[in-house]
């Protein structure tokens, strides 16, 4: 009998499969991200002299009003206008949930290797290459929606993605850099004591990801390509019912991704607790401290949704490309002096 | 037989026209969340506009026609509906041209409650049209403070007059109602609030970089331009000329009332953003001025409230409201045309009235300020991106229910 | 002394307001994240108990109308005419006034013009009819005080004005006079 539950265990937490699929993968990714947009309504209402979802359930300020919302998205009736593309109309924006939540099998969350999904020698260029996949199946499906907002907005999209997302990809490898490794586990490993966190030996970088994430994920009001007063709702114009939660759950996704990105390279993954060799001390525990610190960088994007307003394209691109592009190779620079200085040696 | 179908070339009402090559026609609105009842037909090279079409109408009631058959102080109420928040300062040239046809003034205090409900109007616009104007620049927050905050000041309206929006205050001979008990403590509490919040309504909002970025620079009309189009209100005065109606031509108190009126030399949508806050600082100073030199005396002309019978005393002393001698439903007025004008929240509005010696008005004929503001759509949006559209719908503070009456 | 003219310039932005433009705009979040402001209105849990100055639905006293028509002329709306009704046998009918809410604006001047007093607001802004034949009532249903249906069930409040706050909700019964 204790085999048998044994091997259940076995085959639920085999890292591969628990990664994309439960922890930190298609459950927990969704259970953050309906936490997220709560707290981001209920935040943005706070400041703004409002209540924010309440009638639902009062008692837990609104909770449930998000499930009664994903309800609605479920079975609201998915129209497919006869103009479009219908294979990448459909297949789009199903591709591109898939893929932005694929980098979560790339990361570690314990440093107990038998937990490990993947070989981790070179787990943060693989993550950072398969996070870049999935933008281009949204502009893909601007593109299938034969509407010209929806042009106007995947053309958007793509020129956002290719400024910002080099930008991440810098900034995360100068943690790569100055740890001199590629390997996640040894960048996180580094970051002991705590004062050591990249967070402060590098904040040039770590402050130009966290915006480049921002704009990145194209989250309100810093959604350009999707900008509402605009373009109504950039490539998704088109899109109605199930099909358009999926667009949106797909961004916020990508947020989640990145923030756990984040949290390994830059605020210390599960640090400083030190994981042990058993699965709750040395998966399940790590894995919930990395989550904890991701929601929060999610948290702290939500807020600066109250306070900023929305760039303009062409204010975006020249920020990333002279103020930001600079400040990446500066944050570059500093890590390769550290590495040379061998603070994490 | 040919298999290839015929398209008309011409459809009525749909002119199949060549835009030139490279261009897209994307139509912004009626049915699009950064517009409002109207239509604006943009063609864009890349993300640039080349070619901008106002094109309005959209919530048109024929106000002028209806005019002609209604006596004359149902017109009050009907003009309201131009322009529900501002519903003192649209309706008041109304009032004081049919006061003129008359040949009465109003008495010094109905005059000062009028400014009075016009500067709580004015406030109370101004923040509708930041509240716009931040939703579509995307600041959130920007768009529910000003939306809340305006509760105050339509709670102080109401005070007054007994409704939120549609006062129907100034008529004919005077004002409605006098002061309420307390509403002086009142407003200078809204005043006081007012006055802290605009501090961080330029903390967010303006002083933002994003903002400042967005704004700076954008949507120039200059001098010329302003002076060639005709435009009025905040958005003239923000490209430097000096034409507010309060000073040129002083109706009701206001020649009484010290006051400033901004005028930025920029002709920016940072400028017209910047001079409706400091619009709402003055206009607050002039509702504590109000409420401090208010003189004493009846809220009514003589001609109608002298022969008022004793109840309408009592009435008037217990509850504050003037109540109106029958004679207001069939008021007679001598042959004549008179003009009159004001300074609303989003600029000068011009009545006509003509009467035949007659209960109902020959000709009623209004200018509004969104009408003549329309046509800068078409003068600066060319040259900017899409973008930049919203951002300067939103600086010029355009109202359609107002332009289209 | 009538206003004048001041010239003035915006603002032009520097470099520090990058720093501090950025700051101040967070930190007014912030302290309205800490300390939010806000006097949302639950309806129908709560509902305002209305000043008596109200503009709200109108009510007729038969025996104070004297069937001059001039509410019935005033009326912008057309909302309100005149029926013929025989009161006492034997006596002429006399008109009395009937309102159709489908049209009426609220403006009260009906009730202004009335000249003994037997149209009457009343503090109520939030009934609910089910058709639209409903609204138009006749003179039984224009003498009945009309009741707001958030009485039943909502806690009544009033809005007091604040420096501080702008507007706050208090209970009703502790309002006072505002
Ligand atoms: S309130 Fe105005 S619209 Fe309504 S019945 Fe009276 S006069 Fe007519
Ligand atoms: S104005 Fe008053 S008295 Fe005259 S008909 Fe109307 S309700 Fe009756």
């Amino acid at each position: 009998m204790t085999d048998w539950i044994r091997l259940l265990i076995d085959i639920i937490f085999w890292p591969p499969l628990f990664q994309l699929v439960i922890a930190p993968g298609l459950v927990a990714a969704l259970l953050v991200v309906i936490f997220i947009i709560w707290f981001e309504r209920k935040t943005a209402a706070r400041v703004q002299m409002r209540i924010g979802p309440y009638h639902i359930s009062p008692r837990l300020g609104g909770f449930l009003q998000l499930f009664a919302d994903l309800t609605r998205y479920a079975f609201q009736e998915i129209i497919i206008p006869t103009a479009v593309d219908k294979p990448i109309f459909i297949g789009a924006p199903l591709t591109a949930l898939v893929l932005s939540l694929l980098p979560v099998v790339s990361m570690p969350y314990t440093s107990t290797p038998y937990y490990y999904p993947l070989p981790m020698d070179y787990s943060l260029l693989l993550t950072v290459a398969l996070s870049t996949i999935s933008p281009i199946f949204i502009v893909a499906a601007g593109w299938a929606s034969n509407n010209k907002f929806a042009v106007i907005g995947s053309l958007r999209e793509s020129f956002v993605i290719t400024a910002y997302e080099l930008l991440i990809v810098i900034t995360a490898l100068s943690g790569g850099v100055a740890a001199l490794s590629y390997n996640l586990v040894d960048i996180v490993n580094a970051q002991t004591p705590f004062y050591k966190w990249m967070i402060f030996t590098n904040p040039i970088a770590a402050l130009t990801m966290f915006a480049a994430i921002l704009m990145a994920t194209s989250g309100f009001p810093f959604e350009i390509p999707e900008a509402e007063n605009e373009i109504v709702a950039g490539a998704f114009t088109e899109y109605s019912g199930l099909m358009y939660g999926i667009n949106m759950g797909s961004a916020y996704i990508k947020r989640f991704v990145y923030s756990l990105l984040f949290t390994l390279v830059f605020l210390g993954g599960w640090l400083p607790y030190k994981p042990g060799i058993h699965l709750i001390d040395g998966y399940i525990i790590p894995l919930v401290v990395v989550l904890v610190k991701a929601t929060i960088v999610m948290a702290i994007i939500s807020f600066l949704r109250a306070v900023y307003g929305r760039f303009r394209i062409d204010q975006a691109l020249d920020g990333a490309w002279r103020i930001f592009i600079p400040l990446a190779l500066i944050g570059f620079g500093l890590a390769l002096l550290e590495a040379y200085m061998g603070v994490y040696a | 037989m040919s298999t290839t179908t015929t398209i008309p070339k011409k459809l009525p009402g749909m002119d199949l026209k060549k835009i030139g090559k490279d261009l897209y026609e994307v139509f912004i609105g009626p049915q699009h969340p950064g517009s409002g009842h109207m239509r604006i037909i943009i063609r864009v090279d890349g993300d640039v506009i080349v070619e901008a079409d106002p094109d309005l109408g959209y919530v048109h009631r024929t106000m002028e026609k209806l005019a002609e058959g209604r006596e004359f102080i149902k017109i009050v109420p009907l003009m309201e509906r131009m322009a529900i928040l501002d519903a003192c300062n649209i309706t008041l040239p109304y009032v004081e041209a049919v006061e003129k046809l008359m040949d009465i003034e109003p008495p010094p205090r109905a005059k000062y409650l009028r400014v009075l409900l016009c500067e709580i109007n004015r406030v109370a616009s101004h923040l509708y049209g930041m509240g716009i104007f931040g939703v579509f620049l995307g600041h959130s927050t920007m768009y529910m403070w000003p939306f809340g905050d305006r509760e105050v000041f339509v709670e102080l309206a109401e005070k007054l007059t007994g409704a939120r929006l549609t006062h129907t205050y100034a008529i004919p001979g005077g004002v409605r109602r006098d002061l309420p008990q307390g509403f002086k403590e009142d407003a200078e509490k809204a005043v006081r609030y007012m006055f802290k919040r605009l501090e961080e309504y330029r903390k967010i909002f303006l002083d933002n970089p994003v903002i400042q970025k967005r704004l700076i620079d954008v949507g120039i009309i200059s001098k010329n331009l302003a002076a060639k189009l005709g435009i009025v209100g905040p958005n003239v005065r923000a490209s430097g000329i000096k034409y507010d109606v309060r000073i040129i031509e002083p109706y009701e108190a206001y020649d009484e009332l010290d006051f400033e009126v901004p005028v930025y030399e920029e002709g920016d949508a940072f400028a017209r953003a910047w001079i409706r806050i400091i619009e709402i600082q003055q206009s607050l100073n002039i509702i504590r001025q109000v409420l401090e030199k208010m003189p004493e005396g009846d809220p009514m002309h003589e001609k109608f409230w002298a022969k008022a019978p004793p109840l309408y005393k009592k009435v008037f002393q217990e509850t504050k409201r003037v109540k109106l001698i029958p004679l207001f439903a069939n008021l007679k007025v001598p042959a004549g045309r008179a003009f009159a004008r004001a300074e609303a929240g989003r600029g000068e509005v011009v009545y006509m009235v003509e009467s035949q010696n007659a209960m109902k008005p020959y000709r009623v004929r209004v200018v509004s300020p969104s009408f003549r503001n329309a046509i800068v759509f078409k003068y600066i949006v060319p040259g900017h991106r899409i973008a930049d559209l919203p951002a300067i719908y939103g600086s010029i503070d355009y109202f359609p229910p107002e332009a289209d009456r | 002394m009538p206003g004048k003219v001041v010239e003035k310039q915006t603002p032009k932005p520097r470099f520090i307001n990058a720093i501090t433009g950025n700051l101040g705009a967070i930190l007014v979040g912030l302290k309205y994240f800490a300390n939010p402001n806000r006097f949302t209105l639950k309806y129908p849990y709560e509902y305002i108990e209305l000043r008596n100055t109200y503009r709200g639905f109108i009510v007729l006293d038969m025996k104070k109308c004297i069937g001059c028509m001039s509410c019935a002329r005033i009326c912008p709306a057309s909302a309100m005419k005149m029926v013929k009704v025989t009161v006492q046998e034997g006596k002429k009918p006399k008109p009395y006034p009937v309102i159709n809410y489908n049209r009426c604006i609220f403006c009260g001047m009906c009730v202004d013009v009335c000249p003994t007093e037997a149209l009457a607001h009343l503090p109520v802004h939030d009934v609910v009819y089910l058709s639209m034949d409903e609204m138009d009532l006749d003179l039984e249903r224009f003498q009945q005080k009309v009741e707001s249906p958030s009485v039943k069930e909502g806690v009544p409040v009033k809005y007091v004005f604040d420096p501080e706050k702008g507007l706050v909700k208090v209970p009703a019964s502790e309002g006072g006079e505002s």
